[in-house]
């Protein structure tokens, strides 16, 4: 087990250092540099090159990158080239909201995907069924953005239900912030709910046609008993699955989310620095996500190697 | 029967879902929603009809004017861009100007008619009769928002910092400095290598702030983490992409004359997303309002619409010599449209301006035909002069040039969605005399980048504007200059330019700069197209609320009016 541990350790770090020079010489292809971005609109060709000695951009590739890591191994992520402030404040600050966000649009995502699942095969052929459905199809095929304004058009302007933008921390105040991240949330974890209904609907109306659940209703089981013991158990598994697959797409699409409702996370924060070429916090920012990923990953083969022991492939015995 | 969805129990699910939603709603802060208000009649629009208004008439004022007000409260100002750091030493963004303001007040300052006027000077600058030495007379027995002394001294620590720190973003606007010394409390003497006239002006933006000595020595380069000016207000705290907290300033020398406690810039990047918040009672002031949403404000008895010209324009540019990038020699590039002012001309000629904006932007902006705006001191004749619009003209004026027909032309463009439908409407109307026009949008960066390396043919590009010509004009179009990315040169033009920018005199400067773009009109480099209005939409319970021609909102001295109710 220790040989099998250090042996995917051993290859984590491999995987960082290469996923950290692909992430290093990406954003140097792009047009233009941070100097571009800092210096304005009438900067001086002088003023540039200032600005890029200043910052260490005339130096050879190779010679940046090993400053960058040097860096990075002794916990420092460096200052924003646009913003000034350490990468790792800016992180700290900005990815709890992120997590908050995307845990806040699961929740919703897979409490109204379930509802709406069994209510459309309990009520197949009749307007719960039809509403689920549509909801179902708004999720899925509208894009966040246009459904993120017209929520805030209604729900926002129209009914004064929710706010349009502004963040509350969540140790200020619980509710206040859960009542800001409602709209976002809902908005986001829509075509999550979409599958998730549409797999629960389709996998209960498998389960509730099945001989042990007529067995179980003659033996003298209520309904309500079988749909939530047989029914709902049995979605539960293809729902978890789920849950684990669009986690990534979730995080993924706060990007949008939070441009939309001024939400200060993670995804605004790497966008934001994309198009300010800020490279500190686009290298540190997308380090940190594959750091979170290979941690991930790592657990995930350790546990399998713990229930499996077979799994050990090349990891000694 | 025990079903699950029987009425009673979905009724109750539904309940349930009602109550969370009602018990989140009750959480809401009630300052940030509901937009209080006004009426929106007769003071509406800062008085201004809503014909004239559409017509483009200046609102530059929403007065309190013996109105009954709050004393204290937050107000919410949507912003379009994130400032970047607060250091007005190193930032380059233009929306640092705006979040600036109530914090970090500068030499000179606007007034409603584009004039410039003293701020933390108490007089216009006085030039020696060699126009070399400059001299500033400054306010003192006034005090940072730190408490320490505002003096000459200050001031000067604070121009040497932005001229001579190598990353200063302001050392390339402050013209061509040789010293800046205190000469006792409250004068500062600036000694130029030759004579520059723009000094209030470039002392009116970034480079005239002027930042708290004791903060500069205990931060560094690291002041934009806690930046310390005089000021209305102070900064509590700056969250990067989200936006920018500050607090009334006890210490501010006008202070009987704040009447909020706080306010919070509230970075929000989409315009209609932006009027959602507006109208939803989120934000109080929407700066600026995306053009096909005005109507909207105009509209809402609830809010309030302000308006000014202002003195940024969008423009066609063509690269006639930039092969090599800034800062290199002038080599001719080898294209029709780069090699014949003729086709240019035409090019203009083909150009029907107040029908493209009419259409694009349901006729809130105004046409451009040169880098001067009309609403200010330098505006001449030949300034206001466009090229007029004659399709068949322009189509005659091509084949006389002996040229293939159509003519390819590559339009490289920022790939902002409002951009992008202009560049298709001009893409549309140019093709009737001749123009095979290519549009290909990238990101504003790359935008940028291309025109300082010359890696375009012609490209659709937008300048914000500065109060003084100089920066309008000299730095675009005189030969080597910052961004000259047509890489033009005209050794005329040239001297007309140098000539303006150093001539103190306001209406010798605007006759030099009238004769130089009627030769620049000749050789269009740069196609002017049409100048965006700075458009504003704000809640009709604020006043104390100024907005000029350089597309800042001044809510230093604003209030939420009390409901006449």
């Amino acid at each position: 087990m220790g040989r099998f541990l250090l042996t995917r350790l051993w290859q984590s770090a491999i995987t960082l250092v290469l996923a950290s020079i692909v992430i290093f010489l990406g954003i140097r292809l792009l047009p233009g540099d941070p100097a571009t971005a800092m210096a304005g609109e009438d900067a001086s060709p002088e003023q540039l090159a200032a600005v890029r000695a200043e910052l260490g951009l005339d130096d050879p590739l190779f010679m940046q990158y090993m400053a960058y890591m040097g860096q990075v191994l002794t916990g420092d992520l460096g200052r924003s080239t646009m913003h000034g402030n350490p990468v790792i404040d800016m992180i700290g600050a900005t990815l709890p909201v992120t997590l908050l966000l995307a845990t806040y649009a699961m929740v919703i995502a897979v409490v109204f995907g379930l509802l709406l699942g069994v209510l459309a095969e309990r009520q197949r052929g009749r307007w719960p069924e039809w509403f689920a459905n549509g909801a179902a199809l708004i999720g899925l095929s509208v894009p966040n953005f246009w459904l993120g304004i017209m929520a805030i058009l209604t729900l926002a302007v129209g009914l004064s239900l929710f706010p349009a933008s502004g963040y509350v921390p969540f140790r200020t105040d619980p509710l206040r912030a859960l009542y800001h991240l409602t709209l976002p949330a809902i908005i986001l974890g829509a075509s999550v709910m979409a599958v998730i209904m549409r797999q629960t609907r389709a996998s209960m109306l498998e389960t509730m046609q099945a001989d042990f659940v007529r067995t179980a209703r003659a033996k003298g089981l209520s309904r309500i008993r079988v749909l939530l013991r047989y029914g709902l158990r049995n979605s539960l598994i293809v729902v978890v699955t789920i849950v684990g697959l669009q986690l990534g797409m979730l995080i993924s699409g706060t990007v949008v989310t939070e441009q939309i409702f001024a939400l200060p996370g993670f995804g605004r924060l790497i966008l934001d620095a994309v198009f300010t070429r800020d490279y500190p916090v686009i290298q540190s920012a997308v380090l940190v996500v594959t750091f979170g990923y290979v941690v991930i990953n790592l657990i995930v083969d350790v546990l399998y190697s713990v229930i499996n022991p077979k799994i050990r492939v090349g990891g000694g015995r | 029967m025990s079903k699950l969805f029987k009425k009673g129990r979905l009724i109750g699910v539904t309940s349930l879902i009602a109550s969370t939603a009602i018990l989140l709603t009750a959480c809401q802060d009630p300052q940030q929603t509901g937009s209080g208000g006004g009426d929106g009649e007769e003071g509406g629009n800062g008085g201004v009809a809503e014909d004239d208004l559409r017509a483009g008439e200046d609102v530059t004022s929403i007065p309190i004017d013996g109105q009954e007000i709050s004393d204290g409260g937050r107000l919410v100002v949507a912003v379009n861009t994130e400032p970047g750091t607060l250091d007005p030493t190193f930032n380059g963004t233009m929306q640092m100007r705006q979040v600036a303001e109530p914090y970090c007040e500068k030499l000179y300052d606007l007034d409603d008619e584009g004039g410039v006027v003293p701020m933390l000077a108490t007089d216009m600058p006085e030039f020696s009769d060699d126009g070399l030495t400059v001299n500033i007379s400054v306010r003192t027995g006034i005090q940072f928002a730190d408490g320490s002394e505002f003096d000459a001294e200050a001031v000067a620590i604070s121009l040497r910092r932005h001229f001579e720190e190598p990353e200063s973003v302001r050392a390339s606007e402050m013209g061509p400095i040789e010293s800046i010394e205190a000469v006792d409390e409250e004068t500062v003497e600036i000694t130029y290598e030759r004579p520059f006239a723009p000094v209030a002006a470039i002392f009116a933006d970034r480079a005239g702030m002027i930042m708290s000595p004791d903060a500069l020595e205990e931060l560094g380069e690291n002041f934009g983490d806690d930046p310390v000016c005089v000021g209305a207000f102070r900064v509590v705290e700056h969250v990067p992409q989200t936006g920018v907290t500050l607090e009334a300033d006890p210490n501010y020398y006008d202070a009987d004359n704040v009447y909020l406690d706080e306010i919070e810039f509230r970075v929000i990047t989409d315009g209609s997303i932006r009027t959602a918040n507006l109208q939803s009672g989120d934000v109080h002031i929407a700066a600026p309002i995306a053009a096909q949403d005005m109507d909207e404000i105009v509209g809402d008895e609830n809010l309030n619409a302000m308006q000014t010209a202002s003195l940024g324009n969008h423009y066609f540019q063509v690269n006639i010599g930039n092969q090599n990038g800034i800062g290199t020699d002038p080599v001719q590039i080898e294209t029709p449209i780069a090699e014949n002012p003729e086709i240019r001309r035409a090019f203009s000629m083909a150009i029907d301006r107040g029908a493209l904006v009419d259409s694009v932007f349901d006729g809130w902006y105004d046409v451009a035909c040169s880098p001067i705006a009309p609403n200010t001191p330098f505006a001449t004749e030949a300034s206001d002069d466009c090229h007029e619009y004659d399709p068949e003209a322009a189509m005659e004026l091509l084949e006389e040039q002996g040229v293939d027909i159509p003519i390819d032309v590559e339009m490289m463009i920022n790939n902002q969605p409002e951009n992008v439908r202009f560049a298709q409407a001009l893409q549309a109307q140019v093709e009737q005399s001749g123009f095979n026009l290519s549009i290909v949008p990238v990101e504003g960066t790359t935008l940028v980048e291309a025109q300082r390396e010359g890696d375009y043919e012609t490209a659709f590009q937008f300048f914000s504007g500065r109060i003084d010509p100089q920066a309008n004009v000299n730095n675009y179009l005189e030969t080597g200059a910052a961004s000259n990315f047509s890489g033009y040169s005209n050794d005329e033009v040239d001297e007309l330019l140098q000539a303006a920018a150093a001539t103190p005199d306001t209406d010798e400067r605007a006759e030099l700069y009238g004769q130089a773009i009627s030769m620049i009109h000749e050789d269009n480099p740069i196609v002017y197209l049409y100048r965006m209005r700075n458009l504003l939409g704000l809640s009709s319970d604020i006043a104390g609320v100024t907005y000029y021609s350089d597309g800042l909102v001044r809510v230093s001295h604003a209030a939420f009016v009390e409901d006449g109710d």
